[in-house]
């Protein structure tokens, strides 16, 4: 971890030419052009391959036993190997195709190869271990081994070519960089849109391991440090495209299915944004997150006309309850936060983790019998309508440009308004005085002081608008689940989201980055959502997974590149003027 | 309310906080010094009271013996089990981080936390298999005294209450005579005061918080049997709960400080008895009594942090804001 | 210092003649008194030293200046008025300083490090930040262009995209000084501010202070190099075991035989590099 850090200023930031352009050690043991036609023999196997039938019998899932067209996992195979093609032209330096491994082709071919090997020789172990037998391989099972094992041998063959990026190339225009964003991002949509619709647990490990492994080859190459660039530069063309390719996956559904996954991770990737700012910007550890969630849930199911609410005969407007669930969310927020934040820093660890629990408590005991009469107790409030806004009926199926969206389709387009709104907030507010004077108090909360910057008001304010995010969020769940319990908002449980899982998504995504807590939470919600096996184990590993995150890379998935996505535009004229000092300095020194 | 049965709340409040106190001891030792709050001290104190029963129920003489004769051999039990984890916790979660920035071992702490109790559910018996029959989320059966409860005046006093308060007297002692009078115990302050100078002047500070880490967890594997005698079961969560108290209890005697530690959860234990039987005994206030206990703890946390944040006895915490 | 001259009152008096009065400030710890009734004045447009050996109570002192400690007793008065008891007040109405141990945001970029030392005299809060209208850009700009003239001001004007930590060392005291200095400070406390800096850097940083001179500050430097000091000030201070000892000119203070046994113990010529070695390793 501690040399990925200068690795990235290198990247962005260009030192000495002559670092630059550090040549690959050549290994001479085995000719590059037989590594390369190796690869290239072994790709072109490899999608052949997945055009026979690995299996004879249909029993396993996905039916890999059709020859004449890919199905189930080969459909991974087969991508993975046009990928490898692809990138082997990175590798004969075909033109157009350099881009593609600014930092070396090697690591990307090794990664590619093995993405293509791990997962596919994982189905065909399936095979043979579910169907008892390597007898329930045929022809294609060893073609299909053999093929993706060549690139392996390949691309181990070459050497290690990993150097440091060259400058970016000049900046293309702005229509192809904005198509080379949509085109990532859209890419991006369908892998995730595969990964959320896989059907069974083998479809999805296989899947698994081949994204894995293709994005660390991609990452090593250098190739998506440069599209993050590339986004960084281009702020507004990708968050556009991000929506549009967020849109385009409700419209691929067929039916409502998958759906209710992607509206939970829709919730849980919102509320983990929201806890970023508390955790990821101000530095203000809260354990009981998802208690603000439930009090916005608890406020918009009271007033939303549910039978079982006490107040079951106000039924309000869905703005009004919005409005009431933040409000509430923001008393609840100031009331832990005011007497805490003024303290040591850890004391709102353990007041907000205690304010989670009590609000459980409470939320049971309002029941009429060990308590007033308001939340109806474990069964909670239940019966909530589903939303009508604008006379449009979110608990009905409509048709939308020939798509129909069922109940979660069209909750799914209200969790995509109110995941952008909290993005929008999130984005400006960071690169604002105010996300300064946030990260400023997070570094050195003296420093900040002695700077005029009056910590207490500013964490208040970070609590407070944390909370606010969550009670938003929660006016919304209240409704798409129809029923509010008090069981749904605890520290830790089984399901997302939950204040753990919250946590976990942050900080496993990256802390203080838009990006790394909607993949987190993502993860956290498919991984355990997909296989079966880890029902009851998800909280250990999660826990373990905390441990070894904070030991190992405490980032995150995605390290949150200030000095990139800040002044990005006048980081180039920055960086020349800066190698022109350097070198004068440098000269000066040997004058001297 | 008649005075025997405030006396009694009172009773039942010393038993109930001097076990609080007992964890207590474990969180302040271990905030003064390197100042974490190690979220899995409860976790700490949960395999104390399993390490205990362990014992009981795998060696089967230990069964057969009077329980008063049985409970030290499962004190040992105990006190290895939540000693061993607290030790490789600090080697492994801890120690590598102790330059990290401060949210990560708080992190980190959460992660150790859940692992430990997830790790302890895994040995659950479930339903339908196993020798024990007990629901997912079944508490599991601790051994209790069979006698009856001795009477003074009008108040009941059961023999495992008189027993906790005796246990924690006697751990109070030592653990006065450990700061005060034995080299390390002297080290062990020394650090907290100043770890950078303690340093200096050749103390082994690893060696000091692995101390304060196994000190801690032993006095939690104590604590964690005189919960398993009270309440006749342990549970693999119920490190959660009573860590948040013994926390409470900490921060209200004053973090840093080990005789607040106890104190506090003398006051905290008191407090929550005296106020949910207050409002229980009246007709009016009668819905808001136990179901509610755990609020009105978290609540006096909030009014001493408010009020007093510094504690009841003072913190002592080296300043390096 | 007459006792007639300090107790008279009033802004107006104060204005254009002294920027900092502190009066019989005093601080104890328990049973320890770091400080103990310092008198200092601060003219406009001065430079003054504060020299002393190590524990003398130099950085409680600028901490009981900045609103880090509440001084026990005595009173400090900025232009006239008595400055308030919180840092980020205190900044607020004029007095910016930099740390001894150099405290950056370490994670920010160091464009951005200035631009929080903008934070007081900017205003835009949540609202402005998410709507961002004119007024909201208008503002972003001036500190962006501030903070930039400031880079360039020290010198370090091609470091503002990097992150603070990576600076330089040397850069590093410098960033410190531009932070503070974005606040508009009419008074800038310097506490040891070529700590761990070579002679040629030393030699620089003095310069720096004469520049900052120029743009209408007083500054008041702790530090233990004597010709940095001597080479610098007005004024110096001595401060010994949280007393003043001396004050007056550098030639004074140089010559006075106290100073000389109390702070260095042996004459000056001598003593002055190795003492400041030792100070060094001490701290």
């Amino acid at each position: 971890m501690a040399d990925k850090v200068p690795e990235w200023g290198s990247a962005s930031q260009p030192r000495q030419p002559d670092t630059l352009s550090a040549q690959p050690q050549r290994n001479a043991a085995v000719s590059p052009a037989l590594a390369k036609a190796l690869i290239g023999l072994g790709a072109l196997a490899t999608i052949a391959s997945t055009f026979l039938a690995w299996t004879w019998t249909t029993s396993f899932p996905g039916d890999l036993s059709v020859t004449g067209y890919p199905g189930g996992n080969q459909v991974i195979t087969l991508v993975v190997g046009v990928l490898l093609l692809v990138a082997l032209g990175t590798a004969y330096g075909l033109p157009g195709l350099r881009w593609l491994a600014p930092r070396g082709h090697v690591r990307l071919l090794r990664g590619l190869a093995l993405a293509g090997a791990v997962s596919t020789w994982y189905i065909l172990l399936a095979v043979a271990i579910e169907l008892n037998g390597i007898a329930n391989w045929v022809t294609g099972s060893w073609v299909a081994l053999t093929a993706t094992a060549l690139p392996v041998a390949g691309a181990f063959l070459l050497a290690d070519d990993r150097h440091e990026a060259a400058r970016p190339p000049a900046a293309l225009p702005r229509w192809a960089q904005t198509v080379i964003i949509l085109a990532a991002i859209i890419s991006a949509m369908f892998i995730a849109d595969y990964g959320i619709t896989t059907s069974f647990t083998e479809e999805f490990i296989g899947f698994a391991l081949a994204v894995g492994l293709a994005a660390w080859g991609l990452n090593s190459s250098g190739v998506l440090a440069r599209l993050t660039e590339l986004n960084a530069r281009n702020r507004v063309a990708t968050s556009a495209a991000a929506f549009a390719a967020a849109l385009l996956f409700v419209f691929l559904q067929t039916s409502d299915q998958y759906n209710t996954i992607a509206d939970d991770i829709l919730i849980f990737a919102t509320v983990a944004l929201g806890l970023n700012i508390v955790v990821g910007l101000a530095g203000l550890l809260d354990l009981g997150y998802v208690a603000f969630l439930g009090v916005g849930a608890y406020s918009a199911a009271l007033v939303s006309g549910a039978a079982s609410s006490r107040f079951a005969h106000t039924a309000l407007p869905f703005w009004a309850q919005i409005l009431i669930g933040v409000g509430v969310s923001i008393i609840a927020g100031v009331i832990i936060g005011a007497p805490t934040l003024r303290l040591r820093g850890d004391y709102l660890a353990i007041v907000t983790l205690g304010f989670g629990e009590i609000f459980r408590i409470v939320v049971n005991n309002l029941n009429g019998v060990s308590g007033p009469s308001l939340t109806n107790g474990p069964e909670g409030v239940y019966g909530v309508p589903d939303l009508s806004l604008f006379g449009y009926d979110f608990g009905k199926p409509h048709v939308l440009f020939g798509v129909t969206f069922g109940k979660f389709g069209n909750y799914y387009l209200l969790l995509l308004v109110a995941m952008a709104i909290v993005v929008f907030i999130y984005a400006r507010v960071n690169e604002s005085r105010l996300g300064r004077a946030w990260v400023a108090i997070r570094e050195d909360e003296t420093a900040a002081e002695a700077m005029g910057i009056h910590g207490y008001r500013f964490k208040l304010l970070a609590f407070a608008l944390g909370a606010s995010l969550a009670g938003f969020a929660g006016t919304i769940n209240a409704h798409l689940l129809n029923t509010v319990t008090p069981d749904q908002y605890m520290f830790s449980a089984s399901s997302p989201p939950n204040s753990a899982f919250l946590l976990a998504a942050v900080v496993l995504g990256g802390m203080g980055t838009i990006s790394g807590p909607l993949l987190g939470a993502s993860l956290l919600y498919l991984v355990p959502a997909k296989f079966e096996f880890f029902q009851n184990k998800q909280l250990l590993l999660f826990g373990l997974a905390l441990i070894l995150m904070m030991r190992f890379r405490p980032e995150g998935l995605v390290p949150n590149k200030r000095r990139q996505l800040e002044f990005h535009e006048e980081e180039v004229a920055e960086a020349e003027a800066h190698a022109v000092a350097e070198a004068d300095a440098s000269e000066a020194e040997a004058v001297a | 309310m008649t005075t025997t049965v405030f006396l009694q709340l009172v009773t039942n409040g010393i038993a109930q906080g001097a076990m609080y106190g007992l964890i207590a001891v474990g969180y302040t030792m271990v905030y003064g010094i390197i100042q974490l709050i190690n979220f899995a001290h409860g976790e700490f104190f949960m395999f104390g009271g399993f390490g205990a029963l362990a014992v009981y129920l795998w060696i089967p003489p230990v069964q057969h013996l009077p329980l008063l004769a049985a409970l030290p051999i499962m004190l040992v039990g105990g006190m290895i089990a939540s000693v061993v984890i607290a030790v490789l916790a600090e080697r492994f979660a801890y120690r590598p981080l102790r330059n990290a920035p401060r949210l990560a071992p708080l992190i980190t702490a959460i992660g150790v936390s859940i692992l430990l109790q997830q790790l302890v559910f895994l040995w659950y018996p479930q339903p339908g298999g196993g020798k024990v029959q007990v629901g997912v989320n079944a508490p599991v059966q601790f051994p209790t005294f069979a006698g009856k409860p001795f009477h003074l005046g009008g108040v009941l006093i059961q023999r495992a209450n008189l027993l906790t308060v005796i246990v924690a007297f006697l751990c109070m002692a030592y653990l006065a005579y450990f700061v005060a009078k034995t080299r390390t115990g002297r080290a062990m302050q020394a650090t907290a005061q100043d770890p950078d100078t303690a340093r200096l002047m050749g103390i082994n500070t690893d060696k000091v918080i692995v101390v304060a880490f196994v000190l801690g967890a032993a006095f939690a594997a104590v604590a964690s049997i005189t919960y398993g005698l009270r309440f006749g079961q342990v549970s693999y969560d119920m490190g959660f709960s009573a860590g948040l108290k013994a926390f409470t209890a900490a921060v209200l005697g004053g973090i840093g400080n080990i005789y607040g530690a106890m104190v506090g959860g003398l006051v905290l234990g008191i407090a929550e008895q005296v106020t949910t039987g207050v409002l229980a005994n009246y007709h009016a206030t009668q819905q808001w009594g136990t179901a509610w206990q755990d609020v009105w703890a978290f609540l006096l946390l909030i009014i001493v942090l408010l009020v007093r944040p510094q504690g009841l006895l003072g913190e002592r915490v080296a300043d390096r804001a | 210092m007459t006792s007639t001259m300090t107790t008279e009152p009033g802004p107006a008096g104060a204005v254009g003649t002294s920027v900092l009065e502190a009066r019989g400030v005093t601080m104890r710890f328990g049973g320890l008194t770091a400080v103990d009734g310092v008198d200092l004045t601060v003219g406009d447009r001065e430079i003054v030293g504060l020299i002393g050996p190590n524990g003398a109570g130099k950085t409680t002192f600028f901490n009981c200046l900045t609103g880090l400690y509440v001084p026990t007793s005595g009173d400090v008065r900025y232009k006239g008025t008595v400055l308030p008891s919180k840092p980020y007040r205190v900044t607020q109405a004029g007095i910016a300083r930099t740390f001894q141990n150099i405290r950056l945001f370490a994670n920010m970029t160091v464009l951005e490090n200035v631009m929080v030392g903008r934070h007081c005299r900017t205003k835009e809060g949540l609202f402005s930040a998410i709507g961002r209208g004119p007024r909201y850009r208008a503002a972003e700009r001036d500190s962006r262009e501030n903070a930039r003239e400031l880079l360039d001001f020290l010198g370090i004007g091609r470091h503002a995209g990097s992150l603070a930590r990576n600076l330089p060392y040397g850069d590093q005291r410098k960033l410190e000084i531009a932070r503070a200095m974005a606040s508009d400070p009419g008074l800038i406390l310097l506490d040891e501010p070529t700590a761990g800096m070579n002679p040629q850097e030393t030699r620089a940083t003095q310069d720096v202070v004469f520049k900052i001179r120029e743009r209408g500050l007083a500054v008041v430097v702790i530090e233990h190099d004597m010709r940095f000091i001597f080479g610098l000030c007005d004024r110096v201070a001595v401060l010994v075991q949280g007393r003043k000892l001396v004050e007056g000119t550098p030639q004074v203070v140089r010559a006075d035989e106290r100073v000389i046994a109390a702070y260095l113990g042996t004459p000056y010529e001598d003593g002055a590099a190795g003492a400041r070695e030792d100070e060094g390793t001490a701290s």
